[in-house]
């Protein structure tokens, strides 16, 4: 029993950190005011370029920066896009989600010269903190905590924080009382891409060491739900991050217990975090309050 | 030797990206230690000036000098930095924060990443406000105050700034009278500490009683800068408005027919859930102009929805001839024969990116006059009802296939005031249907209101404007918190009565 | 104001063919970098595609289905909402048009098969959002993945092919859509995407409906004003938006050959949904333009496949085009951008 309950929490650890960096990422980004529903696209690239970052190196960790750094470029994209040029913030999105597609799909060929996925070689893929029997730990869940509460510290705390909820509810205001809407808002849409990056990276040198075409596998729209569920409120967000990854280790694990997936076809297992997903939001939708300025281009007149 | 004024505006020319001339080389100088009224008709470009003078707007042409030196505003910071502060009609808080974080906001200390130091601001706020004679609650998110608290925390927000220079753009349009008192009290405290004071209004009386000096625009020009202890309100209204009186209404003497509407006890929620409207009962009798007077935002935005079926009803009736109608969409009342001017021109009354035959429609585009088979819509017909309107109501327009927004204001709101007339209705309710509409529309308009009356039509109308309902109106209602004060008829009180009943004082003499 | 109205078409226009040839270029500098020739890549995908009759079988037919999607996003689109379910859509329209022809062994029934699957799908995602206010983005891709998995399970299991492990249940072939060349895969499919796309245009601009559509799309609040209700405009936006994906995966199962049926990874079913949002954002969300930006997309499908014969490129290559062109599309101003950086 204790084996079971050690396993399930282990592996909720584990499958929660990508939901959670990316729900934190996007609660920032938010609370400036851009939407970015990029990140599936993010978590798509940096999981390749992480891999191949990692594997050109030599070095896991260097893996787990490249895909931040990716996730910042494509931040960068998005912010450009929709801060400066004042466009539409759906569409890039879709954008970078519909480019991830092909990169991935492309990628895995040009670089590995295998088609369909990747494996990636042991030595190049964090090592776990600790190593039970029930599982591991790895260091990117301490990792994750700590990026949780800083960002949620310096957010409701500090000057920057005040700043991007300002900017995010009400950009006139700010932008009358002399705050650089448009760079709180840039700074905070690249932050938010690039913890999605870390997130994507961990995905493929981490937790499952492979690179496929679905290895994002809709995470980054789970994230975004979760973000909802949180009500923009990155510890909340940790809470929601854990109940997703619950389910989604869940389905993981059901999928490879041959003794389940023989009563229930495993497809069924894995639909599990989606529609989690869909009631779990469905029954927030009306308890929580977006930022006033979500999504909404600012122009000074 | 003459003193160097405070501020000194040289030629100003302003042209909006949609080529419209809102100041046409205005000189503008205010002294130090005065309170300058600044006052012009709707569309003069009061707010557009100062704008400029406070960084909003860069101006198109023309010279700003601050203390005898000459500036260039990139933003409201750069005003703010050389001692120029601005609060502007429309308040620019961040909502869910409380008063002491508005206020702070953009110069909350050193560093992004320190903790912000909250008792230290508290101290430096408790003490402005001391100095002021006035008291705001600086925890409380700013949402859950009411409008006269949030403009004193955007007076304190301009003056934590350390500014000499304070513009207020029509301060006194969400304020009872009373809360007007208290803000005059405000004004005198900080000119006696020696603050310059810019003040735009409409609002002759208060002009008088508040300024120093005034200026006087109209249509983007100055007309002139008189001392106000040397002006009497007939020589300002007559330079602002460029004739002799305002015209007043023909408005026949009619006995009002049977009653058209019909509210009884009606309780509408606003949109933070608040009781806005709490047991109205009323009716509106065909042949007349019944006016709703007051404050905005007393409810009378959530009474005209409820009405014209877009919000929900929480308990009450509604009755159109004879017919209970509570509750129903607006499509089944637009075929009942309710018309709506709404109080939004560019949010609700129209959809800007589409044309001006589409708009003309919107709302009766379901008529058989309009549809073929199938549903389809008869393009031609649209087009000729849209011509039609142009061509009755004099709209400027270029042509039924342009986008309408690129319409003037005046001639958007005429539109919508066609569109409505052209359902041909049995109850118009018009809601505060001449705002940021130019004179000759505004005429055009309340005339049109009139004539609707004398047709025998039911007319609902509310307005902020206070001179608009007292012409207009055959009986009027004065609201307050939800509630009427009073109903009255307009040629039996005195403004001052109104004016009491406007802040929730019935007058019982 | 003739003129004025010129300019608002050429000027999407011209953004389209711009981002086209951002995505061109950027692709010809992933193809050096990955130690391809450009040329020789380009050269190859343009002769495959279009350089035969043959080549433009296959670029029309490949281009059908995506139409097809491209039609669900943009009358989404048109009524102010982001509907990315067309994918989950496709699958289930492609496994009732296989169930119903082999019940009736008639196209008819079977078209109309898919068309009840499109609508059946695409209602979950509209009263979620109109009842509970659940974003359309984070529903339908939510039922995107719903959708794969359970029609996976359908695929595998009660649909597998007895005779053939690698597909499902074929399509009987009097129920088959009519090829409109010999020894092609184009078939009576793309006409019907062409009729799709004629109708989708005609209900947006010449009916009370399309109308109502397109006053919500552009402001809510002020069509509501105008007696419309924007619950209702959207729950058909997504009924006439699944029509089309449903159609789309019927038509791809009935009249594509030579397998007319799904294959065992869905492979020939995948991804419709995805390219049709590019589809309809370069052809600006437009019927017309739409049938347009389709035969385009479809012909770097068609002639990606020659581009891995003849260049030895991964034919998943013109993903990365099309994608860089979707994010190119997302730059608003792009001409008047490009016009400031030429001047400088």
């Amino acid at each position: 029993m204790i084996d079971m309950v050690v396993s399930i929490l282990l592996g909720s650890l584990t499958a929660m950190v990508p939901i959670v960096l990316t729900s934190t990422g996007a609660v920032v980004s938010e609370r400036a005011g851009v939407v970015n529903i990029g990140y599936e696209g993010i978590l798509l690239m940096a999981a390749l370029f992480g891999a191949m970052f990692a594997e050109t190196s030599g070095n896991a960790w260097i893996g787990l920066l490249g895909g931040a750094f990716i996730g910042m470029l494509l931040g960068m994209l998005h912010g450009a896009i929709t801060v400066y040029l004042k466009g539409d913030h759906i569409i890039p999105g879709i954008g970078v989600n519909i480019l991830a597609l092909g990169v991935v799909a492309f990628g895995i060929p040009a670089i590995w010269g295998t088609a369909g996925q990747h494996q990636v070689p042991t030595n190049f893929r964090i090592q776990p903190l600790i190593n039970t029997q029930y599982g591991s730990l790895s260091p990117m869940i301490p990792i994750t905590f700590a990026i949780v509460f800083i960002t949620h510290w310096v957010l409701f705390n500090t000057p920057l924080g005040l700043r991007i909820r300002a900017v995010g509810e009400n950009p006139e205001a700010a932008d009358a009382l002399g705050v650089n809407v448009e760079r709180y808002r840039f700074l905070a849409t690249v932050y938010g891409a690039t913890l999605a990056g870390l997130g994507g990276a961990y995905l493929s040198v981490d937790w499952l060491g492979v690179v496929t075409k679905e290895i994002s596998s809709g995470r980054g729209f789970i994230a975004l739900a979760n973000m909802v569920f949180s009500g923009w409120n990155p510890v909340r967000a940790l809470i929601g991050g854990f109940i997703f990854g619950f389910f989604d280790n869940l389905s993981v694990w059901v999928r490879t217990n041959p003794a389940i997936s023989q009563i229930i076809p495993w497809q069924f297992v894995a639909i599990l975090p989606y529609i989690v997903t869909i009631i779990i939001v469905a029954g927030i939708i009306g308890k929580v309050r977006p930022p006033k300025w979500d999504g909404r281009p600012y122009k000074r007149e | 030797m003459e003193e160097v004024p405070i501020i000194d505006m040289k030629g100003i020319v302003k042209i909006y990206p949609d080529g419209t001339k809102a100041l046409k080389g205005v000189d503008f100088s205010v002294k130090q230690g005065e309170i300058h009224g600044l006052l012009g008709e709707n569309g003069a470009g009061k707010t557009t000036l100062m704008k400029i003078l406070s960084g909003m707007l860069p101006p198109t042409e023309g010279k700003i000098y601050v203390k005898g030196r000459e500036v260039q505003f990139k933003s409201p910071a750069d005003a703010l930095a050389n001692g120029i502060g601005m609060v502007h009609q429309h308040f620019t808080l961040v909502e869910v924060f409380d008063a002491l974080h508005n206020i702070i906001l953009g110069m909350e200390g050193h560093g992004h990443f320190s903790k912000i130091d909250v008792d230290n601001a508290r101290k430096k706020l408790q003490k402005l406000m001391d100095e002021l004679n006035f008291q705001v609650p600086l925890d409380v998110p700013v949402e859950n105050l009411p409008v006269g608290v949030q403009q004193r925390i955007e007076i304190l927000k301009v003056l934590y700034r350390n500014v000499d220079v304070l513009i207020l753009d029509e301060p006194t349009a969400v304020l009872t009278p009373i809360e007007v008192k208290e803000l005059f009290d405000v004004l005198r405290t900080l000119k006696e500490q020696g603050k310059t004071i810019i003040f735009i209004s409409h609002k002759l009386r208060e002009v008088m009683e508040i300024t120093d000096r005034v200026t006087v625009l109209r249509k983007g020009e100055v007309i002139g800068t008189v001392n106000t202890s040397e002006a009497t309100p007939q020589l300002l209204a007559r330079m602002m408005v460029g004739r002799d009186v305002v015209l007043r209404i023909q408005k026949p003497p009619k006995e009002p027919g049977e009653p058209i509407l019909r509210v009884e006890n009606l309780w509408v929620k606003g949109d933070r859930g608040e009781d806005a409207v709490k047991g109205l009962s009323f009716e509106v009798r065909a042949g007349e102009i019944f006016g709703i007077a007051g404050v905005e935002g007393n409810g009378q935005t959530e009474l005209i929805e409820a009405i014209t079926g877009l919000r929900k009803i929480e308990k009450g009736k509604i009755i159109l001839n004879g017919k209970d109608i509570t509750g129903r969409p607006p499509k089944e009342l637009y075929n009942l024969g309710v018309a709506h001017i709404p109080e939004d021109r560019t949010h609700m009354g129209l959809i800007l990116d589409m044309t001006v035959a589409e708009n003309a429609v919107l709302g009766l585009h379901w008529r058989e006059e309009f549809t073929g088979i199938l549903n389809s819509i008869r393009w031609s017909n649209v087009k000729e009802h849209a011509k039609k309107l142009i061509e009755k109501f004099d709209i400027v327009a270029p042509g039924v296939d342009a986008p309408v927004k690129s319409l003037s204001g005046g001639n958007q709101q005429k539109l919508i005031v066609a569109r409505e007339v052209s359902k041909n209705p049995e109850l118009i309710v018009a809601s505060q249907p001449t705002r940021g509409v130019d004179v000759a529309s505004t005429e055009y308009i309340r005339n049109y209101l009139v004539k609707l009356r004398n047709e025998n039509k039911a007319v609902l109308l509310v307005s902020a404007d206070l001179d608009e309902v007292l012409q207009l109106s055959d009986r009027m209602a004065i609201m307050y918190e939800g509630q009427f004060v009073g109903i009255v008829k307009p040629e039996e009180v005195t403004e001052e009565q109104i004016g009491l009943m406007m802040g929730g004082i019935k007058d019982e003499s | 104001m003739k003129a004025d109205k010129l300019s608002n078409i050429m000027k999407p226009l011209l953004e389209s063919l711009i981002a086209i040839i951002i995505g061109v270029v950027i692709g010809a500098v992933v193809l050096k970098v990955s130690g391809y020739s450009p040329v020789e890549a380009y050269a190859a995908l343009v002769k495959g595609a279009v350089g035969s009759i043959y080549g433009w079988s296959m670029t029309l037919s490949s281009a059908t289905p995506i139409i097809l999607t491209g039609l669900t996003f943009a009358i989404s689109a048109r009524t102010g909402i982001f509907n990315i379910g067309a994918e989950g859509t496709v699958y289930f329209g492609a496994i009732a048009a296989i169930v119903f022809t082999n019940m009736f062994a008639n196209p008819v029934l079977g078209l109309i098969g898919g068309i009840i699957a499109g609508i059946l799908w695409a209602l979950p995602a509209a009263l979620l959002k109109v009842y509970r206010g659940v974003h359309e983005v984070i529903s339908t891709i939510m039922l995107n993945w719903i959708a794969f998995y359970t029609a996976l399970y359908l695929v595998l299991g009660p649909l597998a092919n007895p005779n053939d492990p690698n597909k499902t249940l074929e399509v009987p072939a009097s129920a088959r859509l009519p090829l409109l060349m010999k020894g092609s895969e184009l078939s009576l499919a793309f006409i019907i995407a062409i009729v799709a796309a004629v109708i989708t245009y005609y209900i947006l601009w010449h009916t009370v409906l399309g109308f109502e559509l397109r006053a919500s799309g552009y402001n809510e609040r002020a069509a509501q004003y105008g007696g419309i209700n924007p619950k209702r405009a959207i729950i058909w936006s997504f009924v006439i938006g699944g029509i089309m994906s449903g159609l789309a995966g019927a038509t791809e199962v009935m009249g594509r050959p030579p397998s007319y049926a799904i294959s065992q990874g869905m492979a020939n079913i995948y991804g419709y949904g995805f390219d049709g949002i590019g589809v309809s954002l370069v052809g600006r969300n437009h019927p017309i333009g739409i049938i347009f930006s389709g035969i385009f997309f479809g012909a770097l499908k068609a002639g990606a496949t020659y581009m891995q014969i003849d260049a030895g490129v991964p034919l998943e290559m013109v993903k990365v085009v099309q994608g860089i062109i979707v994010v190119a599309v997302a730059v608003p101003g792009l001409w008047d951008l490009v016009k400031k950086v030429v001047r400088r």
